[in-house]
């Protein structure tokens, strides 16, 4: 089952009454969203209240999405509308977002979009992710650092891993997983200080 | 929503929960994956935790870690939605190319095939044998004079008739 046919049956079962399985994709979604929401407003505390407020509508909209999309395009479709009506009532312009990542149809380009704006206690924070994250992938051993990095940044299927790396798809799946549990282990004391610190 | 009260040892669950935020397992597996990690507490912190690491290494550094309790929060005041999606049927579009299948082979065979309409004309136009026409001849000979009577108007007998009391 794809990724994308996840989010569907995860939309499914909110559908059928399991606001839990809304909770999933919040988790799954909101860091891309808060990405997203940095680039058109400055604010932290506005940034939140924005993808709160996307994360509700789109709970509300939910019986109208088909799944014609991925949900994550829909999901920034609302977050997009969102953020410009925040700052339209507030006679704001959206700062600088190219009009090709802004109505492209498909997976937006964030790669287009302006530079990270953010708090400096936000910025430290993600500073110091970045650094456990390198050290903790550096640590790994080379064959659970070629795959979880061809996964998670190359975004390869298991089978073209296995193909890359002349293993069984059995040993790609293990070693991804060997390299995720490596990796939070490291990034559990940063992320455990202070649920609400924004990193 | 916190993520550093997990058990750190990883349990034999926790490798499928890795390959179902792959989206890398079959759809039993991943049903039953869903199912756990809706229905037990480890596992959705497990499964949170396995996303967060994704997003790190992609660099979406940027994160409020209690958002997610405020939605949930947010949403206790919303009516639970129940609005099952239509059923989608994965046959369907099959049946269709299987039906316009057989009816391009339908129609290819139509039309190849010559039939018996298509043949009559032709067969129509072909002089008739010796033998047939010799026994024609006698037949259109004794029915001359009702053919011209047909072509030739001139020829038809036209009576008066008038209607007994018609100008009262």
């Amino acid at each position: 089952m794809s990724d994308r046919e996840i989010d569907l049956q995860l939309v499914e079962r909110v559908r059928n009454g399991d606001k839990q399985a809304f909770g999933l994709l919040v988790d799954k979604y909101r860091r891309k969203l808060l990405r997203l929401l940095s680039r058109m407003v400055r604010d932290p505390d506005e940034i939140e209240d924005i993808a709160q407020e996307t994360f509700i509508k789109a709970y509300r909209a939910l019986p109208q999405f088909r799944g014609d999309a991925a949900f994550y395009t829909w999901l920034y479709r609302i977050g997009v509308n969102t953020a410009k009506n925040y700052l339209a009532t507030r006679g704001r312009a959206m700062p600088t977002v190219s009009d090709q990542a802004m109505n492209d149809d498909d997976e937006p380009d964030e790669r287009l979009m302006a530079k990270d704006i953010g708090t400096p206690e936000s910025e430290l924070l993600s500073k110091q992710v970045a650094l456990a994250v390198n050290e903790a992938v550096e640590a790994l051993p080379e064959e659970l650092r070629q795959a979880i990095t061809l996964r998670e940044i190359e975004g390869m299927s298991y089978e073209e891993i296995a193909d890359y790396m002349a293993c069984p798809i059995g040993t790609v799946r293990s070693r991804i997983f060997r390299a995720r549990e490596a990796i939070a282990a490291k990034l559990r004391p940063i992320l455990g200080t202070s649920e609400d610190r924004r990193w | 929503m916190t993520i550093h009260n997990l058990n750190p040892a990883p349990s034999s669950n926790d490798d499928a929960l890795s390959a179902l935020v792959d989206g890398e397992l079959d759809d039993g597996e991943a049903k039953a994956a869903l199912k756990a990690v809706l229905g037990n507490a480890r596992d959705r912190d497990t499964y949170r935790e396995y996303c967060l690491v994704g997003d790190a290494l992609r660099g979406y550094h940027h994160d409020t870690p209690n958002l997610t309790d405020r939605v949930m929060s947010a949403l206790e005041r919303e009516p639970t939605l129940l609005a099952p999606m239509p059923a989608r049927s994965p046959r369907r579009p099959a049946l269709w190319l299987a039906a316009a299948t057989v009816a391009a082979i339908t129609w290819g065979l139509w039309s190849a095939v010559p039939r018996e309409e298509t043949l009559a004309p032709l067969a129509a136009n072909q002089p008739p044998p010796a033998g047939e026409a010799g026994n024609i001849m006698p037949y259109l000979a004794a029915h001359q004079d009702f053919a011209q009577a047909v072509v030739a108007p001139s020829e038809m007998r036209i009576t008066r008739v008038s209607l007994a009391g018609a100008d009262q």
